[in-house]
């Protein structure tokens, strides 16, 4: 049984042809000039994206820091907008983002004691609209005295 | 001439295209250039692309069949090593981290040229003719007698224009510019079994194709 060499002989032959193809005269002896000529006008500079990229691929330790700290920032942000969320939606209604409705006192609700159903109902905030509502049935209970003279 | 033996090893293409090894014992070796270049010592560089073109064009030609798209991406290989210089470590040979962006470039070069491949080829050199394994295959073991040298190579390149791009590659760095498989291996990124089950397969597919003419 012939090798692989033995069996693709002929073709090697035939590829080696290729060897003998060249360029036209001189073509060597101006390449070096034309791309020394092309760097030297600034082309092919890398971008800022490309120049973090390459550092990324050479340097992973770089790569790595920076995804640290881009987790540290976005973490960071996350953190310190949800503490603001969470000191608005528990401010009594003297602080501006809750409506305060002339009712809420006629109607016996404590400002103090929190938003009314209907603002948290109305919010748009989803940390607020999330959060557990006041029951529509702990309306503080009054004595109404009705007079049935005629 | 070409002996057989000639054929299995890598073939001097000039003086400037001797092996990395023989390049390095030469006046300046590669490592000191590169430190020189990354300090944009621009002569430094024109020294390693007088070093390395013609291996670089060549194997940029042989996968487009085109002059002008080899000259091109021999000059955009080359300003691109030449920005990236400030990130190469020496991990590799230079030889090979330029071989590297050449054979992407071109791969990619490639990807996007398809459907609309236009061969430009360069002439063939005098020595061909005298060349007796090429003679032979010209004058006698082809069915066509009259065929002519242009005519095979113009075969010979649509051949190999219709194999993929990958073991086009392989055919071009091993058995054209003469590579060993470790060499291409580290070039295109892959382990020797790769590069010997694609250099199989792309011979078997261009036999097929050139079978007229190996008979």
């Amino acid at each position: 049984m012939k090798s692989d060499s033995e069996n693709f002989e002929a073709l090697r032959k035939l590829i080696a042809l290729k060897r003998h193809e060249i360029p036209p005269p001189g073509y060597f002896n101006r390449l070096p000039g034309s791309i020394i000529s092309r760097i030297e006008r600034g082309e092919g500079q890398l971008s800022f994206w490309e120049r973090l990229a390459a550092n990324f691929t050479v340097r992973p330790a770089f790569a790595y820091a920076f995804a640290l700290a881009a987790c540290g920032a976005l973490t960071a942000t996350v953190y310190s907008g949800k503490g603001r969320v969470t000191d608005t939606a528990y401010q009594p209604t003297s602080k501006p983002g809750w409506r305060t409705t002339s009712s809420d006192e006629a109607l016996g609700f404590n400002p103090a004691e929190g938003p009314h159903v209907a603002t948290w109902l109305g919010s748009t905030n989803p940390e607020a609209a999330s959060m557990t509502l006041p029951s529509l049935f702990d309306v503080p209970y009054r004595t109404v005295q009705v007079n049935y003279q005629r | 001439m070409l002996t057989n033996t000639d054929l299995e090893k890598p073939m001097s293409l000039s003086p400037a295209s001797e092996s990395p090894e023989d390049a390095q014992s030469g006046e300046i070796d590669d490592s000191t250039l590169v430190r020189r270049a990354q300090a944009e010592d621009v002569s430094a560089y024109d020294q390693l692309i007088r070093r390395y073109q013609e291996r670089i064009y060549a194997t940029v030609y042989h996968m487009t069949s085109n002059h002008e798209d080899a000259n091109d991406l021999v000059q955009e290989t080359f300003i691109k090593a030449y920005r990236a210089l400030k990130s190469f470590k020496g991990d590799s040979s230079f030889y090979t981290w330029v071989y590297r962006i050449a054979v992407n470039k071109t791969i990619n070069f490639l990807k996007q040229r398809k459907n609309r491949v236009h061969m430009s080829l360069n002439d063939v050199d005098f020595n061909a003719e005298n060349d007796p394994d090429l003679v032979a295959l010209v004058s006698d073991k082809t069915p066509r007698r009259d065929l002519g040298l242009t005519e095979l190579q113009e075969k010979l390149n649509d051949a190999l224009q219709k194999l993929s791009e990958h073991h086009r590659m392989v055919v071009t760095l091993h058995d054209i510019q003469g590579l060993s498989h470790e060499e291409i291996g580290k070039i295109m990124d892959c382990n020797v079994g790769t590069v010997r089950s694609r250099l199989f397969y792309a011979r078997q597919q261009m036999q097929a194709y050139l079978s007229d003419y190996l008979k």
